[in-house]
């Protein structure tokens, strides 16, 4: 019983739904914070992704004649609840609610999640711009995927973990003994690669090309109003949060203080000066790529990064 | 307390789509520049969306010429509740210098009940600021209008 | 008693073949019922062997005839079932029974029903045969039956010319494959006088000799073909096809694991040679160009049944991929996904079945917007098509997690380059497999509804109960994946390392330990992906959402509309203004950024798949050959 309340507070506050919540929101404000004062600007305070949430939540949910209601409305649920999953097996320093279960396929297959929800429910809108949102959407996807998988692969190698390959414990534990992955010189690249995936995976500015809402009026959310928009609205402020905590854990990790607080202070700042560094940064000073660009770019350069990397891991430097 | 903020927090995230009926381009320019840094519109939570689902203000610059006048009125039904609508310059208000003409359907109240009417030809961005702000200020009361 | 149960399931099958054919071609309930009963009787004989053989670790043997080995060598026909027969008969058993029931409705609108009964019936007591036999000549007859009925059934619908000519490639190439297959059994036989599996086992063990390599080579490219690995797989995307739907589900379900096991079985049992690091490196490769050339060939079709052969293709190849590891969890992962693809891949070309029977069309850019019509079709497809990519919780990500750990670990052990490459093509497959599905989703069961397709219905429930039986397989195996290996993996699994016991039970007691074999335990894997208390959790944050939008509805009544009017633009799609109109993004429309950038690669790719079938014949020759040479440089 002890157990199941324990885990109940783990999902649902710290590091579940809550915390995510939270923080992804803190980090969105922050993001357009930071992007309006390199603009010059002085934009929206840093509660403003909050306000947003909740007057969607206040406005009128349309469903079009053409849609399918079910997918419609499920669509963002399924997208939230495996971000809020994810936060789960991400090692906070010292700290997973469920320790035996950190892995990194897991964690891998659960961010596709989002992106496929966003994808169904678009497409389940029945409009031909979420058509081309969602082809767009899914060619980001297998663009980004190669070099993700790539620096996954590095960063186990690197670790090197016992029995299974892929546990993010093992990350951990190795960093704690020998310092974070990101002052091994042969990682380098490997993180430069992992930064560059980060704000396609979270869909930022140069590589928003699926939801460009200048051109195919924001792709798959072309139909979505009030609750549901709402609720993708906070799925990308969530994803934001969890990739830039997958960084700091593969690459930043071993600080460990001791206390679970102080801890957890750390990491949502090492998270919010990722976010600043490869969303906030690349967002203000680029403008979007066209698809073809962007699949070609992640899979020669990024990629190539990433595939350095492993191979100087390879060679055990 | 959970509904103040609601409300609250609609006068504080007015999303804005903008239609040209037929406009001549100048209030659209005018528009944008509200969103440049010197005047910073997202300061107080503007921004500009692409489809009308996502819209709270739908700002409507232009004469309303006759081909565009169906698709503005289709346009504005698919704009969910609550919402303001804020015509932009001279031209939806009163047809301005194309007024009488065959071809223009000026005004824009006739097919719609319009928030807030920002003058001018074209408006200065300050007026166009205070405009939007007032219809983000009309949407807080529509939108308390709708839990009672 | 229960040691006549697999002979007689096999021969039930055959024999209602006949029947059917002298009493059924007339009348239709005649028909129906007898294959239906022979399936169904054939199958619960097949269950009821669980128990023993699954459970308390029996291995049952059966000689034809009673014609037991004399003086050590044996003689007869025999049938042996252990573990791994037992596990691939089941989902041979559970595929023909569920494309039986379905048959009755989907077929019922085509003529000579005689014929297609009696073909399916054949079919399926070849491959039931053929797992459950211990003997290389009689698998070798059981391939024979196979092959030609699969042929017959492929051109079944012989009005289209397509099918003629799927099934003239089919003839080649399967053909190809029996002669390598008949040619390795006649060296075998050459080189141990004998044509039992178990014997051969122990004669060979330790003892490989460039006869029995040779041998080897050709039995792996014989099997290769069976199972449509690159480059055998060409006449596959064509039979897939053209094949009524439930022949295709019976396809990828059970011929193709029919492959699959006669690989298993024979590198691993007859031959013990998994321990061959060559072996193992060749198998990953055949099976990692497999899955990539299968899924980018995938990702180009517009034909609904011809993109779901493809991905057959592919998961095949991560099944040869991670039994060619040759470990305990990749051979576990291999035969986990071989089931896993028997269950999703049936379904999915059951759902492909429902839309061709309810539109007449499988042509992704002719259709759309099918999921208001058909709601049980499109979830069904939906989950078939979340397992295939390997979201969570489906099976297809508990086996494809056994399939990358496996290699991956094997990477860093061996410290070898290709192994990790190897686990990136997988992963990487796994996303494009998705694409091709989310495309398959977007253009067939979402999107517009074009107008000729207005008055389409639901399928009748016998043709959606098999969808839904296996739909409901696919998320079960998913959450009780912990129960699927410790009852049904495991023990193959251990089967097929342990072949003490498969040989001592059929040629008597010693046999194994004089040859020299021993027993090498394996223990269940271990999941460490999640344990079953977040099963609960995600149960419980579920409730909590939904909670949370009831409260949003009270609080802040935003309301959800639906559409009341037809004509009200409030609910029309969102046309920039304009009226709505039909406009569908088809499946040729999707990924453009993909197919430019990838332009080079799939015109080399297509070139070869055109469609002659010397070239075809010629690229199965060649990998033959060169699966032989590969085995005669590295074998030592």
């Amino acid at each position: 019983m002890f157990n199941i309340l324990w885990s109940l507070f783990y999902v649902l506050i710290f590091p579940g739904a809550l915390f995510t919540v939270a923080v992804g929101l803190l980090l969105a404000g922050i993001d357009r914070k930071v992007v309006a004062r390199m603009q010059h600007r002085i934009g929206p305070p840093i509660r403003q992704p909050l306000y947003d949430f909740l007057k969607l939540i206040g406005k009128e949910t349309i469903i079009p004649k053409a849609a399918n209601k079910l997918a419609f409305l499920g669509a963002p649920f399924v997208g939230f609840v495996s971000l809020a999953l994810i936060m789960l097996f991400i090692p906070i320093f010292g700290f997973t609610a469920f320790s035996t279960s950190a892995d990194m396929i897991v964690i891998l297959y659960l961010i596709t999640i989002p992106g496929v929800a966003l994808i169904v429910g678009g497409s389940s809108s029945g409009s031909p711009y979420a058509g081309i949102g969602i082809s767009r959407e899914m060619v980001t996807m297998m663009a980004y995927e190669l070099p993700f998988v790539l620096v996954l692969l590095t960063v186990a190698k690197k670790a090197g973990g016992v029995s299974l390959a892929f546990s993010m414990d093992a990350i951990a534990n190795w960093q704690a003994a020998n310092g974070s992955m990101l002052f091994q010189w042969a990682m380098i690249p490997a993180a430069i690669a992992m930064l560059l995936v980060i704000p396609a995976e979270v869909g930022t500015q140069p590589f928003d090309v699926a939801e460009a809402e200048t051109e195919i009026c924001e792709g798959p959310l072309v139909e979505y109003s009030g609750a549901p928009l709402g609720l993708f609205k906070l799925n990308s402020a969530m994803k934001m949060f969890v990739m830039s905590a997958l960084f700091v854990s593969l690459f930043l990790g071993g600080i460990r203080t001791g206390f679970i607080l102080i801890d957890a202070i750390i990491f949502v700042v090492l998270c919010i000066i990722v976010t600043v560094l490869c969303m906030s940064t690349i967002h203000a000073i680029s403008a979007r790529l066209k698809i073809e660009h962007l699949f070609k770019f992640y899979w020669t350069f990024v990629a190539g990064l990433a595939m350095a990397s492993l191979i100087l891991v390879w060679c055990g430097l | 307390m959970l509904k103040e903020l609601l409300n609250k927090s609609s006068m504080k995230s007015p999303w804005i789509y903008h239609i040209n009926s037929g406009s001549c381009n100048g209030c659209d320019i005018e528009l944008v520049a509200v969103l440049t840094p010197r005047y910073d519109a997202e300061r107080f939570g503007f921004k500009l969306t692409g489809t009308p689902r996502h819209a709270d203000i739908v700002v409507v610059s232009g004469p309303i010429t006759s081909q565009s006048k169906e698709r503005l009125v289709r346009t504005l039904a698919q704009v969910p509740e609550p919402k303001c609508v804020v015509s932009l310059g001279s031209c939806p208000k009163s047809g301005n210098v194309f007024k009488g003409s065959y071809s223009v359907e000026a005004p824009l109240d006739n097919y719609v009940h319009v928030d807030v009417s920002v003058a001018g030809c074209t408006p200065k961005p300050e007026a166009i600021m205070e405009g939007l702000y007032k219809a983000a200020q009309i949407l807080q009361e529509k939108r308390e209008a709708m839990n009672k | 008693m229960i040691q006549h149960f697999p002979v007689a399931a096999v021969m039930l099958l055959f024999l209602a073949a006949f029947l059917v054919e002298i009493f059924g071609s007339k009348n239709a309930v005649v028909r129906n019922v007898i294959a239906l009963e022979a399936a169904t009787i054939s199958a619960v004989l097949i269950f009821a062997l669980v128990k023993p053989i699954l459970i308390d670790g029996q291995v049952i043997s059966y000689w034809m005839g009673n014609w037991a080995p004399v003086s050590g060598y044996a003689i007869g026909i025999g049938y042996e079932i252990d573990a791994l027969n037992l596990f691939f008969a089941l989902l041979v058993c559970a595929t023909f029974w569920l494309s039986c029931v379905y048959s009755i409705a989907y077929m019922k609108n085509d003529r000579h029903l005689g014929h297609y009964y009696t073909l399916f019936l054949m079919l399926s007591g070849s491959v039931l045969g053929l797992v459950l036999t211990g003997d290389v000549f009689n698998m070798f007859v059981m391939i024979e039956i196979m092959t030609f009925a699969s042929v017959a059934l492929t051109a079944f619908r012989n009005d289209s010319d397509f099918a003629l000519e799927a099934g003239f490639k089919y003839l080649v190439i399967g053909s190809i494959g029996s002669s390598m297959t008949l040619a390795g059994v006649a060296l075998l036989y050459g080189q141990c006088h004998t044509l039992n599996m178990a014997q051969i086992s122990a004669i060979l063990a330790g003892r490989m000799t460039p006869t029995s390599i040779m041998a080897l080579g050709l039995i792996i490219a014989g099997f290769g073909v069976k199972s449509y690995i690159v480059p055998f797989h060409t006449p596959a995307a064509d039979a897939y096809t053209t094949a009524p739907t439930s022949i295709s589900m019976v396809f990828s379900g059970m011929v193709n694991k029919a492959g699959v096991y006669g690989m298993i079985r024979m590198v691993y049992v007859v031959f013990r040679a998994m321990d061959k690091s060559s072996v193992q490196m060749l198998l990953v490769l055949f099976g990692a160009a497999t899955m990539f050339i299968g899924v980018t060939m995938a990702l180009t079709q517009h034909d609904f049944k011809r993109l779901l052969a493809f991905h057959s293709i592919s998961q095949i190849g991560y099944v040869i991929t991670a039994i060619g590891l040759g470990s305990a969890l990749g051979l576990t992962g291999g035969l986990f996904h071989a089931m896993n693809h028997t269950l999703f891949k049936g379904l999915l070309f059951l759902t492909a079945g429902a839309v061709l029977y309810a539109t007449g069309t499988t042509n992704l850019d002719k259709v759309g917007g099918l999921s208001k019509k058909m709601p049980v079709t499109a979830a069904c497809f939906l989950v078939g098509a979340f397992s295939i990519s390997g979201l969570p919780p489906f099976n297809g990500f508990a086996s494809k997690w056994m399939v990358y750990q496996a290699l991956y670990t094997r990477a860093m052990e061996s410290g070898n380059f290709v192994y990790a490459l190897v686990t990136v093509v997988a992963l990487i497959v796994s996303v494009m497999t998705l694409a091709s599905f989310i495309k398959v989703t977007q253009s067939a069961f979402f999107g517009q509804c074009p107008a000729e397709l207005k008055d389409t219905k639901e399928v009748p429930f016998s043709m959606q109960l098999p969808m839904i039986i296996m739909a409901v397989l696919c998320v079960a195996a998913g959450i009780f994946y912990k129960a699927v290996d410790k009852f049904l993996l495991n023990p193959a699994v251990n089967a097929s390392f342990n072949v003490t016991k498969y040989v001592d039970s059929m040629i008597g007691e010693g046999t194994a330990a004089a040859a020299g074999l021993e027993n090498i335990l394996v223990n269940p894997v271990e999941f460490s992906f999640w344990n079953p208390l977040v099963w609960l959790v995600l149960f419980v944050i579920v409730f909590a959402a939904i909670a949370l939008v009831i409260l949003y509805g009270n609080f802040a009544r935003g309301k959800v509309l639906e559409p009341d009017t037809a004509n009200d633009a409030k609910y029309a799609t969102f046309f920039s203004g304009e009226q709505e109109e039909f406009s569908q993004v088809a499946g040729s429309d999707l990924f453009w950024g993909f197919k430019k950038d990838w332009k080079g690669y799939y015109k080399v790719l297509v070139g070869l798949h055109n469609g002659n079938v010397n070239d075809y014949s010629t690229m199965a020759i060649i990998a033959a050959a060169v699966i032989v040479l590969c085995m005669f440089i590295f074998m030592r």
